[in-house]
C-alpha cells in the first residue's frame, strides 16, 4: 500500500518535470516570439516599433538566446520560487496569476456546485424513474444542454440579459465595485454577478453529469444485490442510497484529477466570452502574446494540479470502493 | 447567424429611416470630399481664430427630400472640426482657474497655487475648444483589453508630443515645445521649450531633460542597443545639443529638415515621452532626468542598481529602468500630459486622474483637462466592449468598437444616450493584398507575381462595390492604396482609381495574352508547368479589427470569372507574421493604415522596414542595410521608389511632397499591393459619444501620425451634465 503511493508519487514528480519541458518547447514551438507578436499586436492597433527598438527588446528579455539557455534561466528562476516576469504585464507571473486566482477558484467553485447539485439528485431521480414524464423531460434538457456549446449559451444569455433586463454586460462587478477595496457591497455585488456565469459554465457539464448517473445506476439497479436488498425489506431510499449509488458515483470521483485544473483556469472560451477576470483569458491571452514565463507558469500549474488531482482521484477510489480496495490486498 | 442576418435588415431599414431624416448631411458631399486644407492653403500658425462654422442645427433644411438616397455614410459623417491653439500672446488669458479638486488641495496647503503650477504666462499653451468652455470634473469611462493596449491611454495623453499635428492632421503645430526654426542647410532643427513648465511632480521642465535622456539613455547601449533609424539621416547619426536652459537643437550631418514631421509624427523620436515610454522601448527625445535618474548605474554603481531591480523583483537594471519609464505601468512615473496613471495598465483597471500641474488652459485661463479622471474597464474580448458601449456603459470610445455592429449601435442611439459618428481614415485601404513579391517557393507562381501585367489583371478583377457593400456597409471607397485625396501626398484621385476598377475583359485578356488561356473543366486556368490549375494561396488573419478571411472568400469568388483560383488559408495572426518575415507567402490581406503620412509610416505601402513588411521582407532588408542583406528587387521600379523615397528625408518640403507624389504612381502603376476598399471609418472610426460630453468634434481626423483622437482635444472635453 504505501509503496504503491510512493511509487505513484514519484512518477507524479517525473512526469511534472516532463511538462516543465514540454509546455516550455510547446510555447517556443510556433514561429516568432513575444517581440514578433507584440509587432503585430502594435501593428493591429495603428501602432509600430521600429526593428532596433525591436532587437533591443529581445536582447532584454533574452530572446536571442537559445532554447536550452531560456529553459534552464526559466529552471533557475522556478528554483528560487520565483517564476519570472510577465513580459506583457510587467509584473512577476506569481502575481499575475495570483490576482486572478481568487476569482477563477470562487466562478468554478460556484459552477462545480451547480453542476452536482442537479446532476446527482436528476441522475439518481431520472434511473429510478425510468421513462417516467420527467426522466424524459431532463433527457431531453440534457441533451440540449449537451448540444449548446458554452460559448454560444453564454453570447445568448449576455444578449437576453442585455437587451431584456438592462444587465451590465459580463464582467464579475458592476462598474462601481470593480476596483472597491473588498467590502460586504462587494462581496453581494460578485454574488449578483456568479449565476450567470456558473450556470453557463455549468450547464454542459450538468447535462454530462445526469447522463453518466443515470445510466451507471441503471446497470447497479439490475444487479442482484438490490433484488437480495429489497427482498431483505431495506426501505427503498436506503436500497438505493446505500449501495447502487456509491458504486455509480466512481465516474464522479474519477474526474477530481480533471476538476482541480478546471478549478484554477475555468472554461477558457466561456470566460472569455463572459469577460471574466479568470486564469482562462489569461492563458489564451498570454499563449497568443508569447509571453512564455506567463504562458509556461500557468500549463505548468495545470499539468501538476492534473497529476495531483488524477493522484487524489485514485485515493478516493481506494477508499470510496471495496472492490479496488479489496482487490488489492 | 442569424442574429447578423436580423441586423443586416434592421441595418436597411433604419438606413432608410435615417435617409430622410438626416436631410442637411444628404445635401452634404460625400465623405471623400470633406475638405481637409492643405499646408498651402492652411492658415498660418499666427491666424488663430477659425472662421466660426455653422452648426449643423442652423442649416436651413431643404423642404424636399433629396431624390438620390443617400449613403448612410453621409449621415453619420459630419464636420471636421476641433480645437485650436491660440499664439498670439496679446489674446492669453491673465488670471487662472483650476479644478476644484485641486483648489480644494491647494487650501489644504497641499499643493502650490494654479499660477505657480503653469508655465510663465508668455509660454503658456491656450486653447480654444470647439465649442465653448468646458466645466470641470466627472469620469471619463472607456474600455481597453489589457496591457498591451496602452497605445489607448497614449493616444489621449498625446499633448507631450515635442511638436503635433493640428485637427486637420496636415499642419505641425506647437506642442511641448512652443516653437521650431530649421536652420537654412536644413542640418539643424531647434526647438524652444515653454519656460516655467513642469513635471506632474512639480519639478521644473527643461532642456535638461532632453539632454539626460539623449546621453544617459539613448546613447546608452545598455539601453538603446541600436540607433533609431529616425534620428538618422542616410545611416548617419544626428546629435542633440542643449543650448540653454529651454532651448534645444537636433543637428545632422547631412540636410534633414524632414525631421520637423518626425518629430510631430508618432515616431521613436516624436511620439512623447509617455507613448515611447509605454512601448517600454525608451524613445520620446526627453524624459524626467531628476526622476529616473536614481534607476541608472551611473548615479550609483551597477550593483546598486541591480539590488534595486532585484528587490524590485526585476531581472536587471534594465528591465526595472524601462518599467520605471513607462507611464502606464508606474503611477509613480511623472509626466507632462494631462492625466497621470493612479492605478496602472496591468490591473483590471487602469485609472488615471487630472495631473494638477498640467501646462494647457483654455481662452478664460481655466487649466485643462475639464474631466477629472479617466476609467479604463478591462474587456476580456472586444464583443464585450462593443456590447458594453451599445449599453451606454462608455463615454467616448473609438477604439475596438466595430464597423459591423454599425447598425446595431444605431437602433441602441436612444436607449444608450448616445451618438454614432463615422471617422473615415486617409489610407486607401482597410484591405490591401499585399503581394509577395519576394517570394520564391514555386517558381511559376513566383514569377508570375513579379510580373505587373499579372498583378493588373488580379486588381482589374475584384469588385470592390460588393466588397463596400458587403462588409463596410456601402460607407468605404473602392480604390487603389493610394491615400484619400484629402492628403498632401495624394498623386490625385485618378490614381485611386487607376487599375483598381472591375474589368473583366481586360483581366481576361491580359491572362490569355500571358499564355494562361488553357481552362479546365470549371473554367480555371491551368499553369504551364502541367501541374494542374493556376492557383494562389492568400493568407488571411482571423480576430481582427477586419474580417480578412470573409472578405477573402469573396474575392476567391469574384476571382472566379478570370478563371484565377486561390486559396483562402486563415492563419493565426503571429504565424502569419513570421511568414511574411520569411517571404514565404504569395498574398496577404492586411491594412495599409498609416501609408498616408509615407515618410512617417512606409512599412505598409513599400517594402523598406524590417520591423513589420508584408510585400517582401528580402528587399526590405536590402534597403535598410543599404544592399548589404537581403535581396535587390529585380523590378527596377521598385529601385527607383527606394531612391525617391530615401532622398525625400533631405528635401525641402514641396519637393518632399512631389517625391512622394510620384512614389505614389509608381506603387499604384506597379500593383505591388492591391487595394479593395479604404477611406473607411473601419479602423478605429466607428466613435460612440454620450450626448452630454461637450467639445467633441462631428468628425475627427482618424490616423496614426494625429493620435486619434488627441487632436480632437480630449482635454477640453467635458460633462454638461
Amino acid at each position: 500500500m504505501i509503496a504503491y503511493i510512493v511509487r505513484r508519487v514519484l512518477l507524479a514528480i517525473l512526469t511534472i518535470w516532463a511538462i516543465t519541458v514540454l509546455s516550455f518547447l510547446i510555447i517556443q514551438l510556433p514561429p516568432g516570439d513575444f517581440v514578433t507578436a507584440y509587432i503585430a499586436t502594435m501593428s493591429a492597433g495603428g501602432a509600430g516599433i521600429t526593428e532596433g527598438e525591436a532587437q533591443a527588446l529581445r536582447e532584454q528579455y533574452g530572446l536571442d538566446q537559445p532554447f536550452h539557455i531560456q529553459y534552464l534561466k526559466w529552471m533557475g528562476l522556478i528554483a528560487q520560487g520565483n517564476f519570472g516576469m510577465a513580459i506583457e504585464w510587467g509584473r512577476p507571473v506569481l502575481d499575475v496569476i495570483g490576482d486572478r486566482m481568487v476569482l477563477t477558484i470562487v466562478i468554478s467553485l460556484a459552477a462545480i456546485v451547480f453542476t452536482w447539485a442537479l446532476a446527482l439528485p436528476i441522475g439518481i431521480y431520472s434511473a429510478v424513474k425510468r421513462y417516467s414524464f420527467l426522466d424524459y423531460f431532463f433527457t431531453f434538457l440534457g441533451f440540449i444542454g449537451l448540444a449548446i456549446p458554452g460559448f454560444m449559451l453564454a453570447l445568448i444569455v449576455m444578449y437576453i440579459g442585455f437587451a431584456y433586463f438592462g444587465a451590465s454586460v459580463g464582467g464579475l462587478f458592476s462598474a462601481e465595485y470593480a476596483d472597491a477595496p473588498w467590502s460586504l457591497e462587494r462581496v453581494w455585488d460578485l454574488i449578483t454577478h456568479l449565476p450567470v456565469p456558473a450556470i453557463v459554465l455549468g450547464v454542459a457539464g450538468t447535462a454530462q453529469m445526469i447522463r453518466i448517473m443515470r445510466s451507471n445506476l441503471l446497470d447497479e439497479l439490475r444487479k442482484p444485490y438490490v433484488m437480495t436488498a429489497r427482498a431483505r425489506g431495506l426501505s427503498e431510499t436506503r436500497v438505493i442510497m446505500k449501495y447502487p449509488v456509491r458504486v455509480a458515483l466512481n465516474p464522479f470521483v474519477s474526474t477530481i484529477g480533471y476538476l482541480l485544473p478546471y478549478v484554477v483556469s475555468g472554461s477558457i472560451i466561456v470566460s472569455l466570452v463572459l469577460s471574466l477576470p479568470t486564469v482562462g483569458p489569461l492563458l489564451l491571452k498570454s499563449l497568443i502574446a508569447q509571453d512564455m514565463f506567463l504562458a509556461g507558469t500557468i500549463v505548468l500549474l495545470l499539468g501538476v494540479l492534473t497529476v495531483i488531482g488524477t493522484l487524489i482521484s485514485d485515493l478516493l477510489l481506494m477508499w470510496i470502493d471495496p472492490r479496488i480496495r479489496l482487490g488489492r490486498q | 447567424m442569424s442574429l447578423k442576418k436580423m441586423t443586416r435588415r434592421d441595418f436597411l431599414k433604419l438606413a432608410g429611416v435615417t435617409s430622410v431624416g438626416a436631410v442637411v448631411a444628404a445635401c452634404a458631399p460625400e465623405p471623400t470630399k470633406v475638405p481637409a486644407p492643405k499646408p498651402t492653403d492652411a492658415p498660418k500658425p499666427t491666424a488663430v481664430p477659425p472662421t466660426a462654422a455653422p452648426k449643423p442645427t442652423d442649416l436651413p433644411k431643404p423642404t424636399t427630400a433629396p431624390t438620390a438616397a443617400p449613403k448612410l455614410g453621409a449621415t453619420l459623417i459630419g464636420k471636421l472640426e476641433g480645437p485650436t491653439i491660440v499664439r498670439e500672446t496679446a489674446q492669453f488669458p491673465k488670471t487662472f482657474k483650476e479644478a476644484p479638486m485641486l483648489a480644494d488641495l491647494v487650501k489644504a496647503g497641499k499643493l502650490p497655487e494654479v499660477a505657480k503650477r503653469l508655465p510663465d504666462p508668455s509660454d503658456l499653451m491656450v486653447i480654444k475648444p470647439l465649442k465653448e468652455i468646458g466645466k470641470y470634473g466627472g469620469t471619463w469611462r472607456r474600455a481597453f483589453t489589457g496591457p498591451a493596449d496602452h497605445e489607448n491611454g497614449n493616444r489621449i495623453n498625446s499633448a507631450d508630443k515635442v511638436l503635433h499635428f493640428d485637427y486637420t492632421g496636415n499642419k505641425i503645430v506647437p506642442a511641448l515645445a512652443k516653437d521650431w526654426k530649421v536652420s537654412d542647410d536644413g542640418k539643424t532643427i531647434t526647438i524652444y521649450l515653454r519656460k516655467g513648465a513642469k513635471w506632474s511632480d512639480g519639478s521644473p521642465f527643461t532642456a535638461n531633460d532632453f539632454l539626460f535622456w539623449y546621453e544617459d539613455v539613448y546613447l546608452n547601449k545598455a539601453l538603446v542597443p541600436t540607433p533609431f533609424f529616425e534620428f538618422q539621416i542616410n545611416g548617419k547619426n544626428g546629435v542633440m545639443k542643449k543650448i540653454d536652459d529651454f532651448t534645444v537643437a537636433f543637428e545632422f550631418p547631412e540636410p534633414y529638415p524632414y525631421f520637423v514631421y518626425i518629430l510631430a509624427g508618432s515616431t521613436s523620436m516624436g511620439a512623447g515621452f509617455a507613448t515611447r515610454g509605454a512601448f517600454q522601448t525608451n524613445g520620446g527625445a526627453y524624459c524626467p532626468s531628476h526622476y529616473l535618474k536614481q534607476f541608472l548605474p551611473k548615479y550609483s554603481s551597477e550593483d546598486a542598481a541591480n539590488a534595486k531591480a532585484k528587490a524590485a523583483g526585476f531581472d536587471n537594471w534594465v528591465s526595472y529602468f524601462k518599467n520605471r519609464y513607462s507611464w502606464a505601468l508606474n503611477p509613480d512615473c511623472p509626466t507632462m500630459t494631462p492625466w497621470k496613471t493612479v492605478s496602472p495598465i496591468n490591473t483590471p483597471t487602469w485609472g488615471m486622474e487630472r495631473n494638477p500641474y498640467f501646462w494647457q488652459v483654455d481662452t478664460e485661463g481655466n487649466q485643462l483637462p475639464y474631466i477629472d479622471k479617466l476609467t479604463m474597464t478591462l474587456a476580456e474580448n472586444t464583443e464585450v466592449a462593443n456590447l458594453r458601449a451599445i449599453a451606454g456603459e462608455y463615454d467616448c470610445q473609438e477604439r475596438h468598437m466595430g464597423l459591423a455592429k454599425l447598425p446595431v449601435f444605431l437602433e441602441n442611439q436612444q436607449k444608450g444616450n448616445y451618438t454614432v459618428r463615422l471617422d473615415p481614415a486617409f489610407n486607401g485601404s482597410d484591405v490591401a493584398l499585399h503581394m509577395g513579391n519576394a517570394y520564391t517557393g514555386d517558381p511559376e507562381i513566383a514569377a508570375l507575381i513579379r510580373n505587373k501585367d499579372f498583378r493588373h489583371a488580379l486588381s482589374m478583377g475584384i469588385d470592390r462595390d460588393q466588397l463596400n457593400e458587403a462588409f463596410w456597409l456601402g460607407v468605404g471607397v473602392g480604390g487603389s492604396t493610394a491615400p484619400s485625396p484629402d492628403t498632401i501626398y495624394s498623386p490625385g484621385p485618378e490614381w485611386n482609381k487607376k487599375w483598381c476598377t472591375l474589368d473583366l475583359k481586360q483581366s481576361n485578356d491580359i491572362l490569355d495574352k500571358l499564355g494562361y488561356d488553357k481552362k479546365d473543366g470549371e473554367g480555371y486556368r491551368l499553369r504551364k508547368d502541367g501541374k494542374g490549375r493556376l492557383r494562389l494561396e492568400m493568407i488571411t488573419v482571423g480576430g481582427a479589427f477586419v474580417p480578412y478571411t470573409q472578405i477573402g472568400e469573396m474575392i476567391k469568388q469574384q476571382w472566379k470569372k478570370i478563371g484565377v483560383d486561390v486559396d483562402v488559408k486563415e492563419t493565426e495572426r503571429n504565424l502569419a507574421f513570421g511568414k511574411t518575415a520569411n517571404s514565404e507567402h504569395q498574398i496577404i490581406t492586411w491594412a495599409n493604415d498609416g501609408s498616408e503620412m509615407l515618410f512617417l509610416f512606409a512599412r505598409h505601402a513599400l517594402p523598406v522596414d524590417t520591423a513589420e513588411c508584408h510585400m517582401g521582407m528580402a528587399f526590405a532588408k536590402w534597403y535598410s542595410t543599404m544592399g548589404a542583406q537581403g535581396t535587390k528587387p529585380d523590378d527596377p521600379e521598385m529601385i527607383r521608389a527606394f531612391d525617391l523615397f530615401r532622398a525625400a528625408f533631405g528635401k525641402k518640403e514641396a519637393d518632399q511632397i512631389a517625391a512622394a507624389k510620384e512614389i505614389w504612381k509608381i506603387i499604384v502603376e506597379q500593383q505591388w499591393s492591391i487595394g479593395t476598399v479604404g477611406q473607411s471609418p473601419a479602423f478605429m472610426g466607428v466613435r460612440i459619444v454620450k450626448n452630454n460630453m461637450g467639445n467633441v468634434p462631428e468628425r475627427q481626423v482618424n490616423a496614426q501620425h494625429a493620435r486619434t483622437p488627441y487632436t480632437s482635444g480630449p482635454q477640453t472635453f467635458y460633462f454638461k451634465s
